[in-house]
């Protein structure tokens, strides 16, 4: 199955190193600029893996796949083929799909990937046939770590503005569960030795690690989600930072604020900046993928500090881009378009998914509310990139692998479809299903990609 | 999930393991996208070459004797040309008559199912997806198997899962069954009014013109009616009739006023040929109309 995508991209370096001619371009491409974000874990590997996989069988081997998905007519694909994305790392779609061959998950890859997915449409009027015998439309797509994105709204503030916030959140429920070692070592820690290099990376590491438990534990709002990510271009083990108690953070004499509040001001401006015009280039469409079931495994407040993470990821491209917003949005010269996602969807029972519809709905509220006023649509959209599960004996229950290879029945209580519904002593355990042996039909079989890619390709306002 | 997660909250997923191994998944079904071909009937094709021929040979013959009409002038009777071309004719509207027949049988058997039209403006308000594919299932089931729309119903009801909301499924229903059929109607009705043009350009005189554009008539009746499926009824309808009965009698006036005019021109070659041009274009847009009756009524 991994052959197809060798042979996929020869004929396309053939003809690239020929070089399209820009009238071709402008006639016969039509572009759409996808970028997708969520937080890491989030299924983005998964969602481009399976989308490449599904149009390519959809558009070679005629399976009768994504129906919904109007604007590829399947009658009209005539191929499909992927070429790199310049100034991208490309996607590791074969990696992933030898992962799922051996019956593992994709491995986390955690940098920004990026690919073209071109799908050449042959022409039917008559007349057009002549003058262009087909049109490629041309996915861009760019895979985004959201820890990065999160990490945006910290380029508005000062390191003590900053400081004091992430303090108070640690303090707060959920993450205060988490914070505990953390804030212990802060207590015991001695700030009037020196910040030595040793010294700073003592206090730093310690940080991250409570950054990794939390995030472990299903918190998402965690600053600078860069330290997390090993592909981020900034190296937290020289020029790292931590939030600091008030008693020092007050000081601006003080030799720790000062060293923390310089490595601050390094990741604004050689960090963050430089990724912040890299982002969102020309992208017109955005879709933001949105793993509900890591705060269903939690606790209520879990959902809560991801509706606050989710309003800071869609500020990031409202206020965040003024590039992006100015260009594409203001110009009008196309409308904006955002998709929520709420993935794995296959981890529920079918009865259940109206009330994971209005809970993403609910979740995304704070995003949402972000360009209210501005020329952007949106929806919600439930996705699974691999339906992993059956369904049971009832409605409210399904079927599948678990880890130790036992076929099991779980039955679910109804999900709660507001946030208030939630009960706070409850949680929902996700299914840890495993990659099926069957792993291609259960990917072709995937549910809601077909509406998803209708919405954002449709041009019709 | 950690202990602690297990510790301070109440689950609200049990398990239970059932002790048989996880279903293998099917691949989705394919698009079957070889060219749909209208069943044909042996004989009734090596019957209508028979009457090409014999038309052509017509036609031929006719020629041969107006020439020889106007080489030798005043002679009437020459009795071994009448009796080949009299026999000839008499043989071409025979099967003719054979044919028009035929189409005229099937012609009754299309008519049962006419009445069978979904009301699409009250399933376009209905959430009840069991209750819509239902419908859309009970007006399938008057597809003939081997049908063109039968096969497009197919490949629709595989597409379908468990995702897909009412009103998806009736949008995807009219793109994947309603359009592709209607596109095809379309199709086979241009074709056959190339046909009845073409044949009634050639046609050397009036009967067999008329017997032509009749069987034509009941042809493409058939052969639409075959695209959307229909099965054997016996029936007859006559809004269709009406439309048929009407573009006989309009090709008759139209050949009436055609004839005037050719006289009027004085009977010169370029007059036969434009009568015979300006007919063939009539009887193709008769056939049209014809058509697009029909395929308003199947829909
Ligand atoms: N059941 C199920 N699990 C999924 C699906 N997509 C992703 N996952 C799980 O989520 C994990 C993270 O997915 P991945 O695509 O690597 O996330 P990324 O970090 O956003 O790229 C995977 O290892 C799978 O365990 C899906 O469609 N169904
Ligand atoms: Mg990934």
């Amino acid at each position: 199955m991994r052959d197809w995508l060798k042979q996929m991209m020869q004929p396309v370096q053939q003809v690239s190193s020929q070089g399209m001619s820009q009238v071709d371009a402008w006639f016969l491409q039509e572009r759409h600029r996808f970028t997708i974000t969520g937080l890491s874990r989030s299924g983005k590997s998964m969602l481009f893996t399976s989308l490449m996989t599904i149009l390519k069988y959809r558009s070679e081997e005629k399976y009768n796949c994504l129906p919904l998905l109007e604007s590829l007519p399947m009658e009209l694909v005539d191929h499909m083929r992927i070429e790199p994305l310049p100034g991208y790392a490309m996607f590791p779609a074969d990696a992933h799909l030898q992962a799922l061959e051996s019956g593992h998950w994709p491995a986390p890859t955690e940098q920004a990937y990026g690919f073209k997915l071109i799908v050449r449409l042959r022409q039917t009027g008559n007349i057009k046939k002549l003058l262009m015998p087909y049109t490629d439309v041309v996915f861009e797509f760019i895979d985004y770590p959201g820890e990065w994105i999160t990490d945006m709204p910290m380029l508005g503030k000062s390191f003590s503005q900053w400081s004091d916030s992430a303090w108070a959140q640690q303090a707060s429920e959920p993450q205060k569960h988490y914070s505990s070692a953390w804030h212990a070592f802060v207590e015991g820690f001695d700030f009037e030795q020196p910040p030595t290099r040793e010294a700073v990376l003592e206090v730093v590491s310690e940080y991250r690690r409570y950054l990794q438990h939390a995030k472990a534990h299903g918190i998402s709002m965690l600053q600078p989600g860069s330290f997390l990510i090993d592909g981020s271009g900034f190296d937290w083990r020289a020029e790292g930072f931590a939030p600091l108690p008030a008693k020092i953070t007050s000081d601006i004499s003080h030799p720790w604020y000062k060293a923390f509040a310089q490595h601050y001001a390094a990741f604004q401006d050689n960090w963050l900046t430089p990724l912040k015009e890299s982002t969102f280039r020309e992208t017109d469409k955005q879709i933001i993928l949105v793993d509900l079931f890591e705060g269903l495994n939690h606790s209520r407040q879990h959902l809560y500090q991801l509706k606050e993470t989710l309003s800071h990821l869609a500020e990031t491209f409202v206020y965040g881009n003024p590039g992006w917003f100015a260009r594409n949005v203001l110009r009008q010269r196309q409308i904006g378009r955002v998709a929520f996602v709420a993935t794995k969807t296959d981890l529920i029972p079918e009865s259940q998914k109206p009330a994971l519809l209005s809970l993403l709905q609910q979740i995304t509220e704070g995003a949402v509310a972000k360009f209210a006023d501005k020329p952007i649509q949106f929806e919600h959209f439930l996705v699974s990139a691999m339906q992993t599960t059956d369904s049971g004996e009832h409605d409210n229950a399904l079927r599948y692998t678990n880890p130790a290879g036992a076929y099991v029945e779980a039955n679910f209580e109804p999900l709660p479809s507001t946030l208030k519904d939630m009960e706070s002593d409850a949680h929902y355990p996700v299914l840890q299903a495993q990659v099926p042996k069957d792993h291609l039909p259960r990917m072709l079989n995937g549910r809601g990609l077909d509406r998803l890619f209708e919405f954002l390709l449709n041009q019709e306002a | 999930m950690s202990a602690d997660t297990t510790q301070r909250y109440r689950s609200k997923v049990t398990e239970r393991t059932i002790n048989t191994v996880q279903p293998e998944a099917d691949m989705p079904a394919k698009i079957d996208d070889s060219t749909w071909q209208p069943g044909t009937e042996k004989r009734s094709l090596s019957l209508g070459t028979t009457t090409l021929l014999l038309g052509g040979a017509c036609a031929i013959g006719f020629g041969v004797v107006s020439a020889v009409e106007a080489v030798l002038g005043y002679f009437d009777s020459y009795p071994i040309t009448a009796t080949v071309l009299g026999s000839l004719l008499a043989g071409f509207v025979l099967c003719m008559l054979t044919l028009v027949g035929r189409e005229a049988k099937g012609f009754m058997n299309v008519n049962k199912h006419l009445s069978r039209q979904l009301d699409y403006q009250a399933l376009e308000q209905t959430s009840d997806k069991a209750a819509l594919l239902a419908s859309l299932k009970r007006h399938a089931s008057s597809f003939s198997a081997h049908s063109y729309a039968a096969r497009c119903y197919k490949t629709f009801t595989q597409a379908l899962n468990s995702d897909v909301s009412a009103q998806e499924a009736l949008a995807l229903y009219q793109r994947t069954v309603v359009k592709p059929v209607d596109k095809r109607a379309q199709e086979v009705i241009n074709k056959e009014s190339m046909t009845a043009g073409s044949l009634t350009f050639i046609s050397p005189n009036h009967l067999i013109q008329t017997l032509m554009i009749v069987w034509i008539s009941f042809r493409t009746i058939r052969r639409v009616a075959q695209v959307y499926g229909l099965r054997p009824g016996t029936l007859g309808n006559w809004q269709l009739f009406k439309v048929l009965a009407q573009n006989i009698a309009a090709q008759s006036i139209f050949d009436l006023a055609t004839d005037e005019v050719a006289n009027q021109i004085s009977g010169s070659l370029t007059a036969r040929f434009m009568e015979n041009s300006a007919e063939a274009v009539a009887a193709g847009a008769l056939n049209v109309r014809l058509g697009k009756a029909l395929m308003k009524l199947l829909r």
